[in-house]
């Protein structure tokens, strides 16, 4: 199981300052949501596209789009027979199927949807996380809360291995062919894996929490980190680049 | 003391956390009309099992670290309050006082609560802020089915857990 979101790289993203790039990414989410023509929101999602696609590969930006494209599918398929009012394009006799209206609308929420999907996405891919963390904290996220996300980080590839092995393990044992069964039967099956999963999970808890205590945990000078982000420079103009930027854009498609 | 007890929690809700994201991104049972996962198992697990603190925080933390590393970020703020409030008011429901057993009627109730949170919540909050109301309609049966089943399950194993490792029962927060 892969938890790492970072696609290595070295375009002008990388080097953005990340306390920066989370507020242009929440500006930028703001934006899509702003009055602008649709013209003008399609541009500025292409030129995100773009941006993104030559700082982490076409290959990203093509698989972002593909595992949001079910819910694209949904919305060019139903939005536009929603929308009854407005210039008919497609009719069946005295019946219209489609309406300008209709379809500028369908257009304009996936232009969003793919913008906002996008943005997040890229965010994660240019930002190791434990950069991410750093970044959270210095906006005030508590200690404990960014010590439970890193903690989690760590246990996840050791509770989806042990689950892995339970789970195979039981189907090692399992006579009947795992696709011919009905959906109940799988789920009533599941219960030993579940089980015993969650048992192998649990009993890391008091370790864990031991270690915590070994190491310091509680007491009130706070512990050594050795990450920073002491790295990035011109931190002051990546923020003031953050904020001009979402404004360009709007100031931009009120004036064209 | 109270350190130890802080160490405790916070080493409790981390490993729950990192049940949740595993529930959800690595189980999915294969359906006609697509994948259920399964954390709202994990989560009503928790709910049961480690109370109202443990099972807001681990469920809503966990589904969001798995929209994130899934790459559907823009869900996580959404999954994050929904199963937040989902584990969280099923916990309150499930409560009990020492040794006491649940009643069945209150459990329907939390089975009822469970599912109207996640199918009413994400059809509410994605039809206000990613896509529209009848996209957001589209999904409200496969969110019924996948938290009406993650009860059931929940349940189930919660006993079953339980059983298995009596310990779990001095983690309860």
């Amino acid at each position: 199981m892969t938890t790492n979101t970072y696609i290595a790289g070295k375009g002008w993203l990388y080097r953005f300052d990340p306390r920066a790039k989370l507020l242009l990414m929440l500006l930028m989410c703001v934006w899509f949501f702003l009055p602008v023509t649709l013209l003008h929101l399609a541009l500025v999602v292409a030129l995100v596209v773009l941006v993104g696609a030559h700082s982490t590969g076409w290959h990203h930006a093509w698989r972002t789009v593909y595992s949001i494209s079910p819910m694209l599918l949904f919305m060019i398929l139903f939005m536009p027979f929603n929308v009854r009012e407005g210039v008919p394009l497609v009719s069946i006799g005295s019946f219209t199927v489609i309406t300008k209206e209709g379809l500028e609308q369908a257009l304009r929420l996936m232009s969003r949807f793919i913008g906002i999907t996008y943005v997040c996405t890229l965010l994660f891919a240019t930002t190791v996380m434990h950069e991410v963390m750093l970044t959270l904290r210095w906006y005030h996220l508590p200690y404990k809360a960014s010590l439970v996300v890193t903690l989690a980080f760590t246990y996840i590839p050791f509770i989806a291995d042990s689950f892995s092995q339970i789970s195979e393990s039981h189907r090692l044992r399992e006579a009947e062919d795992e696709q011919k069964k009905k959906v109940g039967q799988r789920l009533k099956d599941l219960v030993p894996t579940l089980t015993s999963a969650l048992v192998v999970a649990l009993r890391s808890i008091p370790n864990l929490a031991m270690s915590l205590e070994m190491r310091g945990f509680g007491r009130q000078e706070r512990r050594t980190s050795y990450h920073s982000l002491d790295a990035y420079h011109h931190v002051c103009t990546n923020f003031l680049l953050a904020c001009i930027i979402p404004v360009a854009f709007w100031l931009a498609s009120m004036l064209f | 003391m109270q350190g130890n007890r802080n160490a405790l929690k916070v080493a409790m809700v981390s490993v729950l956390t990192a049940v949740v994201v595993v529930f959800t991104m690595v189980v999915r049972i294969p359906t006609a009309r697509g994948y259920l996962n399964l954390c709202d198992v994990a989560i009503c697990f928790i709910a049961f099992t480690f109370g109202p603190w443990s099972a807001f925080i681990a469920a809503g933390l966990g589904t969001a670290l798995a929209d994130l590393i899934s790459g559907y970020a823009q869900w996580a703020p959404i999954s994050f309050v929904v199963h937040g409030v989902e584990g969280l008011l099923v916990a309150l429901i499930v409560q009990k006082k020492g040794d006491a057993t649940v009643s069945v009627g209150r459990k329907v109730l939390a089975a009822f609560i469970c599912i109207a949170t996640v199918s009413l919540g994400y059809f509410a909050l994605s039809a206000l802020f990613i896509s529209t109301v009848s996209v957001a309609a589209a999904e409200i049966p496969g969110n019924i089915a996948q938290s009406a089943v993650g009860f059931a399950l929940g349940l189930v194993v919660s006993a079953a857990v339980k059983r298995a490792y009596p310990p779990v029962s001095s983690l309860t927060w």
